[in-house]
């Protein structure tokens, strides 16, 4: 109870609450943007984080992220183009209201039903995480060597098209990974006298320039970096919005309830939360065929998840440090950089922290109604910010965002460097969350596995001696065998298309 | 630029051959069996199995004539071409040049030759140039005690 007061009182400080003011402004623009993400706000941003106190910096975060993924609808709706890939799933549900003349009922299902997703998902996210981190705390390093494993393995399992390029996504994480004095013997490995590779391959540049720099490279090769004029909102957001959701109450449960356990989901975000639940609603939808004509229902469902996934990633985060998602990568990054050590002891050891983050979700999830209320007014404005000015500004931020974190220009080599592989990967068709998650968990993965091998002296039996480490062992090599199986099924049937 | 497949199936177990030649190169653990060699060793193993996949699948997959290597269109357009090496030559400039010139300098210059590449009026950009620049100078440099590097600018302030 004293870590809850202490968290409202610490959020309730003039700086927190002007930095929650700022970060929503951030993540409302950002993710209005076609082709700037909530990840990419989230990477952005760390550079500032790095220099706040640990609860406001979570609050920039939660605060932006949140914003982030709500204001995706904002183009859907009146440009046909997601603002981010959390909205996809409903765009053109959203532009054919748009069409009819009802793009304020679809941007004000967005937003209030986007508000009580995140709030549904922040509750579950606020009961379950002390619950399972009472279990985690007994965990020893078997367990977190099969978690690690299944949470690396999930993340391309269920996120992905093409399992194969994930896994090989991966690897190059966990490459990148084994640079650096970070290894059990303390050996300098894969520096090659560099003496900036001693301490491994920092974080922040090499997320930065992933999901910054690549996406800025992207634009300014795309043959028109102009975005069309965008239509305008027409009627109230408001209006109509309590018929809708006594008309679908079903449909908002079952939106955030999937949403947030999507979310829970290592490596699977609001985007895969979205797409599902746009299908489910179809799905059981009394009125299926409306669905594609501007039907409100698939975008009530749809919100709700997204909004609720984004915290509902932050469970697999907190109580064990493996990312729900991406920007919790980026959110376990920022917590080491603090000194706060993602996992059970999380929340004994800092629970003015865990509270505040949950504290903060909340108010985020309600000040997202009249914040988004100024975002869809002015989204016109917003959307005619020319992207030719945008796109230099942020290659300079990421420029000085890199820099700050070392003082060094060697991140700013880093940053380009992971910016450029970014960039090919996602030409070629191989995802770059995976290697992010790669970077992260590489070295807790080798830590657990050597530490079980030698524990138990070489034996792989050693791995199933345990209850709850055999469960989650049986699991993770359930989900090994789906895979293959899965591999060798697409290899048998050729598809048409490379 | 494109590349099939199975050539980057090929680079990637390369890659993965070359990591776990190094780990052989890596002593082990004095009185330990598992020591910084081992993880290396596994994911160069996992990186090559799946390398092989994507060669296998790309060869027996990709349609018959598919190219080993395909140029993307932002590459044909030499604008689209010169904008992405812009981007790219000038932020190698700035770690290159920015203890000597330093970030003011060198900051203006890289937004005024992007704006102007991309077709922003010359006057309109040098003021967002010079805004963006201050002010990115006094948030990192003066309230965050960023050390941005003042080069030809030392001791104006």
């Amino acid at each position: 109870m004293t870590a809850i007061l202490d968290a409202l009182l610490l959020i309730a400080d003039p700086y927190v609450i002007l930095l929650i003011c700022l970060s929503s402004a951030f993540g409302l623009f950002v993710g209005a943007m076609p082709g700037l993400t909530a990840t990419m706000a989230t990477a952005l941003l760390v550079p500032i984080t790095f220099f706040m106190p640990p609860l406001p910096a979570m609050a920039v975060i939660v605060t932006t992220s949140c914003m982030a993924i709500f204001a995706g609808d904002i183009p859907g709706a009146l440009l046909r183009i997601p603002g981010t890939p959390a909205s996809a799933a409903y765009t053109n549900e959203a532009y054919a209201m748009t069409v009819k003349g009802q793009s304020g009922m679809a941007l004000g299902a967005g937003v209030i039903f986007s508000a009580i997703g995140g709030i549904f998902g922040t509750a579950v996210l606020a009961t379950a995480a002390p619950l399972l981190a009472e279990v985690a705390i007994k965990f020893s390093s078997f367990e977190y060597f099969w978690l690690v494993c299944l949470g690396l393995t999930c993340a391309v399992f269920i996120a992905l098209d093409d399992p194969v390029k994930g896994m090989i996504a991966l690897f190059i994480g966990l490459s990148v990974a084994l640079i650096g004095l970070e290894n059990p013997a303390g050996l300098p490995r894969f520096t090659f006298g560099v003496i900036d590779l001693m301490s491994g391959i920092d974080m922040i540049p090499a997320m930065v320039g992933m999901f910054a720099i690549a996406e800025v490279l992207r634009i300014v090769a795309a043959a028109t970096t102009r975005l069309p004029p965008a239509r305008t909102v027409s009627g109230s957001i408001f209006k109509g919005q309590w018929a809708i959701a006594r008309k679908y109450p079903l449909q908002i449960l079952r939106g955030s309830t999937i949403g947030t356990l999507i979310g829970a989901l290592p490596g699977a975000g609001a985007d895969i939360a979205s797409w599902i639940t746009y299908a489910t609603a179809k799905k059981f939808s009394k009125e299926p065929e409306k669905f594609g004509t501007g039907h409100v229902e698939g975008i009530v469902e749809s919100g709700a998840a997204n909004n609720a996934a984004v915290s509902g990633a932050w469970i697999p985060a907190l109580v064990f440090g493996i990312p729900g998602d991406s920007i919790t990568a980026i959110v376990i990054g920022v917590l080491y950089l603090k000194n706060i050590i993602p996992g059970p002891m999380v929340f004994t050891n800092q629970p003015t922290i865990v509270s505040g983050i949950f504290a903060l979700f909340f108010l985020a999830n309600l000040i997202m109604i009249p914040f988004g209320w100024l975002a869809i007014k002015s989204a016109r404005n917003i959307l005619s910010v020319p992207r030719e000015i945008l796109m230099p500004i942020v290659l300079l931020f990421c420029i000085v965002g890199a820099f700050a974190v070392t003082n060094s220009p060697f991140a700013i080599g880093v940053m380009l460097a992971f910016g450029l592989i970014g960039f090919l990967m996602e030409e070629h068709g191989f995802p770059v969350a995976p290697v992010i998650l790669g970077i992260i968990l590489g070295p807790m993965l080798e830590q657990n596995f050597v530490t079980s091998m030698i524990k138990s002296d070489g034996s792989f039996f050693g791995f199933f001696n345990r209850p709850i480490a055999a469960g989650l062992g049986v699991v993770t090599l359930a989900v090994w065998g789906a895979m293959l199986w899965r591999g060798l099924r697409a290899v048998r049937m050729p598809q048409t298309a490379s | 630029m494109k590349f099939h497949d199975s050539v980057c199936g090929i680079a990637l177990f390369a890659l993965a051959g070359f990591i776990f030649a190094y780990a052989l190169t890596i002593p082990p653990m004095p009185g330990q069996q598992y020591g910084a060699d081992v993880f290396p060793r596994l994911v160069s193993i996992g990186l090559g199995a799946f390398s092989l996949m994507l060669v296998w699948r790309g060869w027996k997959q990709s349609p018959r004539g598919t190219p080993w290597v395909a140029i993307a269109p932002w590459i044909r357009d030499p604008h689209t071409r010169g904008n992405f090496l812009l981007a790219f030559v000038l932020t190698i400039a700035y770690v290159l040049l920015d203890d000597i010139v330093g970030f003011i300098p060198l900051g203006i210059a890289i937004l005024m030759v992007l704006f102007v590449r991309q077709g922003v009026a010359w006057r309109k950009g040098a003021i967002i140039a010079v805004a963006t620049v201050v002010v990115t100078q006094v948030a990192f440099g003066n309230f965050l005690r960023v050390p941005l590097p003042r080069g030809v600018l030392t001791g104006f302030w």
